[in-house]
């Protein structure tokens, strides 16, 4: 036991760890710049840095747990973050909108939970129907395991997470085989989906999403405050970048708060415009790397269980890093998704580094390099 | 499947392939699209980022005071106190905020809310100037500019000022903000010299802001000095270029800040007390002509007061006027279409606009043109038998129309030399000797192309050059100018009318009291003008009035030599003996002629001219009396003192006020009396 504890050390992905503390690391860096002056956002990098602390913690002990302990979990978590959703929405019916559960002095975004559990039941479910993978029968019965929790989320409504969810189980159907005769299905429905919203003029969006979506594809040029400022501040900010930056602490954009949502939705824009175009692809290079890194675990990965569930948080990754760099570079409507790593919020922190603990123990139980290269020979 | 080693018995490569080129191609075109915004566009960009962030203050520069030549105060700047609002310091507590809006609700009556505020209202936004509630304010101001001082209400009293100000510790964010506006202590007495202020008209936006002033925020001058002495009164605003964050709030300098430099202080040549005295007189005359007609039959006239040495302007009122102390703050509209809508223009000054027959004063431009072009001597006697017929012709072989032409005095003056045409302003002698009649002044008398010389050469036809704004430059009469005009031959006729200052004759009565004050004053055509200093705000004098003239007929030689209708280019002057006469034959006008009987016992020896000019305008024609024997006529007189060696000229004009001498006389002779009494008093009071 222990020296095959000390070998699965060996398989530990030091790229993928390196990548994702240097990216936490810049982010806490960040959230101290676009402070800019605002006593609201004081504390935030020193609660980044508690957060960081503490993802890292939780990070090594999940890496350090077998993975397929959780399949045994898989099941209460679903229903736990069933029951918190469900919680949430009904408190919204007497509070407002609430998407955070305050537990002890942490608060806790069940959304945040949610994508985990869907991970881990998608990872489970297709583990365990293998055979019938790309039947139509096992794509209905999926549908159903991530209808029980999106179902929820969107009637939140929080568009955001429905949107990241429904990718990642597309992302499943499309890796374990589903027919591109199905897939041809699905884009016919979303378009129908399309025209129907067209023609009800959406009445199923919220208001606010309604005005995102709007502002985005025909945006009002006389606005001056509201959701086009924002955007547009961004751009400019992004654009004052050039190849080095500003310099940090340095972009007048940030520093006098032209740009709102900072530390958040808009910190690429922070990095573009104080570390330039250099430091705007040096930040992606490490997302690519981190995304690269997962699906080259999930590749690698000695059961399918363990590389749906590397595969399904590079998607995550992949996805969230997308779209808001999408929304930053003002070719996507504002969504609300974080950059992983980066933004501040110690709930998503901490969900993703969760998620890398998992990737990284899936990484540390696969076969080593040496062994791949004998069961291919052997193999197949 | 061998193009894709399978490293996952479960998982097909392939399918993992299309995920790695979907990540190529979408990181690869942020990176492109990172590359064109922070490279391709990059300059745009900054370029906005630091209009964002810079922004130009012009601080206020002090318009100038205006005072009359005694040095009181005309025009000046009071301070007015606004409420404003800054929501960047209200407090926190949303109930201390309710509380503030209760207190100040009820300080400065204006209601906590009126129920929200939509996108237009947003828009169209105007501090101070709003139906808007107080909340209603703050969350325009918060959302737009919450670091800057809004304005809730302006020019509240001082009490109320005083209140806020005292309560600033309990009422964060509401503060007084002390604004110069323009103040006029004179008001209607003087709004026709001094005019009144208002924002920048649209039309000039672009010449003022260049100067570096504020659209909606600096005023300008709309009328009088106000208007015309706008450069020197105005000032320079300061400018400051200060980095801002994104509420306004004020970072710092990013240059080196230009300091406003104040306006210059204005002394006019109007006397205040003679001003006062003027308008009286005019209003009282007017007053008491209606009072004996028995219905308003005059309500409008001009007196003005000038130095006849010096051009500069003592007094000068024009009826009705306005207050323009009503236009203080802001100019009302409803003031303003009132005053607009008058059917008697009080907005229009009519001592310099109007273009008006000048009656007989205008007599003594062909009465210097007489005796210098020597059509007669002042011997001379011509008959006046109160009527004569001509035949008018208006062509070379009309055989002609016989056409009467009456003396104001039907009964005629008999034989009448120079002096007497002057002092009787005998029509009958004017008419003979400025169009010829018969063999008694034969050929065409002076004719009307050399008249209309010496009308010139005292200032008719031409602008004065006074600094207030539209002034008019009157009108000479000539035979081009009716052909081209109306269409229409000149005929003796039209010269006769014409000697009598009628007819096709315009001026306005600045250019009447200035014809007669250049052959009071020798001949010496002076620069109207009604500033008599300028200084800086400290009182260093940097210009001074140095009277300065256009001409001196005597020695200048302003007049053409005409042969006939044609100038034959050569230019001459007026005799000196030509001018003293027509001064002595004005002096004859007050101690034997017209002006006789209101200037009965006249001690300061003045001399003058009256005019009784027949018009027809719009209100006559109405009541057709624009007919013979009928004819309304406005009241002129002008008259100087002392004769031989003028101090003051003065010009009365009553519109429609029929004889000139008993209606505009008195006027002149109570501000000439009170010139002098008041000189008499200063002198005494002078050590």
């Amino acid at each position: 036991m222990n020296r095959k504890f000390r070998d699965a050390w060996q398989n530990f992905d030091f790229w993928l760890f390196g990548a994702v503390l240097i990216l936490s690391i810049i982010g806490i860096t960040l959230i101290r710049s676009s402070i800019a002056g605002n006593l609201d956002l004081e504390e935030h990098p020193r609660r980044q840095t508690i957060f960081l602390g503490l993802s890292l913690v939780v990070m090594f002990v999940v890496a350090a747990l077998d993975y397929k302990y959780w399949i045994t979990l898989v099941q209460p978590l679903y229903l736990v973050v069933m029951v918190f959703l469900l919680f949430v929405f009904t408190a919204e019916a007497r509070f407002g909108s609430v998407r955070w559960l305050e537990v002890g002095s942490i608060l806790i975004q069940p959304a945040e939970l949610a994508k985990i559990s869907i991970i881990l039941s998608l990872a489970n479910f297709f583990a365990n129907n293998y055979k019938d993978a790309g039947k139509p029968s096992t794509i209905f019965r999926s549908a159903v395991l991530v209808g029980g929790l999106v179902l929820w989320i969107f009637l939140q409504p929080n568009l955001s997470t429905t949107i990241v969810i429904l990718v990642i189980w597309g992302a499943f159907l499309w890796i374990t085989g589903i027919r591109i005769k199905f897939i041809l299905i699905a884009v016919a429905i979303i378009l129908l989906v399309l025209l129907i919203g067209l023609l009800t003029g959406f009445s199923f969006l919220a208001d606010y999403q309604k005005d995102r979506i709007t502002n985005f594809l025909f945006p009002d040029p006389e606005a001056s405050y509201g959701e086009t400022w924002n955007v547009d501040q961004a751009l400019i900010t992004v654009g004052t970048g050039g190849w080095f930056g500003q310099g940090y602490m340095q972009s007048t954009q940030v520093q006098l708060r032209f740009l709102k949502v900072r530390h958040t939705d808009f910190i690429f824009s922070v990095l573009s415009a104080e570390f330039g175009f250099a430091g705007a692809s040096l930040v992606i290079a490490l997302l690519v790397l981190v995304v690269i890194r997962c699906i080259r675990i999930a590749q690698r990965a000695n059961d399918l269980f363990g590389a749906l569930i590397a595969y399904g948080f590079g998607v995550l990754i992949f996805f969230q890093t997308a779209v808001n760099i999408g929304v930053n570079l003002k070719v996507l409507p504002v969504t609300g998704l974080t950059l992983p790593f980066v933004s501040y919020g110690g709930s998503s922190l901490l969900s993703l580094m969760l998620g890398i603990g998992m990737v990284e123990s899936v990484a540390m139980r696969s076969p080593s390099k040496h062994a791949l290269s004998e069961q291919n020979a052997t193999g197949n | 499947m061998n193009l894709f080693p399978q490293r996952n018995k479960y998982l097909e490569n392939w399918r993992f392939l299309v995920l790695y080129i979907l990540i190529a191609l979408i990181f690869g075109f942020f990176l492109f699209r990172l590359f064109d915004i922070q490279i391709l566009q990059g300059e745009d960009f900054i370029a906005q980022a630091d209009a964002n962030r810079t922004t130009t203050i012009y601080d206020y520069s002090v318009r100038g005071t205006i005072y009359d030549r005694n040095g009181y105060v005309l025009a000046q700047n009071v301070p007015s106190y606004d409420v404003v609002v800054i929501p960047a310091y209200l407090p926190d507590d949303e109930g201390d905020i309710q509380r503030i809006f209760r207190e100040l609700s009820e300080l400065i009556d204006i209601p906590i809310t009126t129920g929200g505020a939509d996108e237009d209202v947003v828009r169209s936004f105007t501090p101070c100037y709003n139906d808007l509630g107080i909340s209603e304010i703050v969350y325009i101001a918060t959302t737009n500019w919450p670091y800057q001082a809004t304005g809730v209400q302006c020019d509240v009293s001082k009490e109320v000022a005083m209140t806020v100000m005292e309560k600033a510790a309990d009422w964060p964010g509401i503060e007084i903000e002390i604004t110069p506006v323009r103040q006029y202590p004179t008001g209607s007495l003087t709004a026709e010299i001094i005019g009144f202020l208002g924002p920048i008209p649209a039309a000039l936006e672009d010449y003022y802001v260049e100067q570096g002033f504020v659209l909606n925020r600096d005023k300008v001058g709309y009328a009088g000095v106000e208007q015309s002495l706008n450069d020197i009164l105005s000032g320079k605003n300061g400018t400051r270029t200060i980095e801002v964050n994104v509420s306004g709030e004020e970072i710092r300098n990013l240059e080196e800040p230009i300091d406003p430099i104040p306006g210059n202080d204005v002394y006019l040549t109007i006397d205040t007390r003679l001003q006062s005295i003027a308008q009286e007189a005019l209003l009282a005359q007017m007053d008491e002509y209606n009072f004996y007609k028995g219905y308003t039959t005059v309500n409008s006239g001009v007196v003005i007061a000038m130095i006849p040495k010096t051009g500069e302007v003592l007094a000068l009122v024009s009826i009705p006027t306005y207050e323009n102390n009503r236009m203080e703050k802001y100019i009302p509209g409803y003031y303003y279409e009132q005053l607009a809508a008058d059917p008697q223009r009080p907005l229009f000054n009519q001592a310099i606009s109007s273009e008006l027959p000048p009656g007989s004063v205008y007599k003594m431009a062909p009465a210097l043109g007489i005796l210098n072009e020597g059509v007669v001597t002042p011997e001379y006697e011509i008959n006046d038998p109160g009527l004569i017929t001509i035949l008018e012709k208006y062509y070379e072989n009309d055989p002609g129309t016989p056409r009467q032409y009456v003396c104001w005095d039907r009964n005629g003056h008999g034989m009448v030399n120079f002096m007497w045409g002057v002092a009787w302003s005998c029509d009958v002698y004017w008419y003979k000797v400025g169009g010829g009649y018969e063999d008694e002044v034969p050929g065409n008398g002076l004719g009307i192309w050399r008249m209309g010389e010496y009308a010139r050469a005292i200032g008719y036809g031409i602008t004065t050059g006074i600094e207030l704004p539209g002034e008019a430059d009157g009108l000479i009469p000539d035979p081009t100018w009716k052909r081209t005009t109306l269409g229409e031959n000149w005929s003796i006729g039209d010269t006769y009318i014409a000697t009598m200052g009628q007819g096709y004759v315009l001026a306005t009565p600045l250019q009447v009291v200035n014809s007669i004050a250049t052959i009071a004053n020798g001949g010496k055509l002076m620069n109207i003008t009604l500033v008599n200093r300028v200084t800086e705000p400290d009182g260093t004098i940097i210009q001074e009035l140095e009277p300065s003239w256009k001409w001196d007929i005597t020695t200048d030689p302003v007049i053409n030599v005409y042969e006939g209708n044609q100038a034959t280019g050569e230019l001459k002057t007026v005799e000196p003996w030509v001018i003293e006469l027509a001064n002595e034959a004005m002096r004859l006008v007050v101690t034997d002629g017209t002006a006789e009987t209101e200037f009965a016992g006249d001690p300061y020896n003045s001399a003058g001219k009256t005019g009784t000019a027949e018009y027809c305008d719009d209100v006559a024609q109405e009541k057709d009396i624009c007919k013979s024997g009928l004819w309304p006529a406005h009241a002129w007189y002008v008259g100087y003192a002392p004769w031989d060696n003028p101090e003051i000229a003065v010009v009365a004009f009553v519109y429609n006020g029929d004889e000139g001498s008993t209606i505009a006389g008195p006027i002149v002779r109570k501000v000439i009396d009170a010139y002098f009494e008041m000189k008499a008093a200063d002198t005494a009071n002078t050590p």
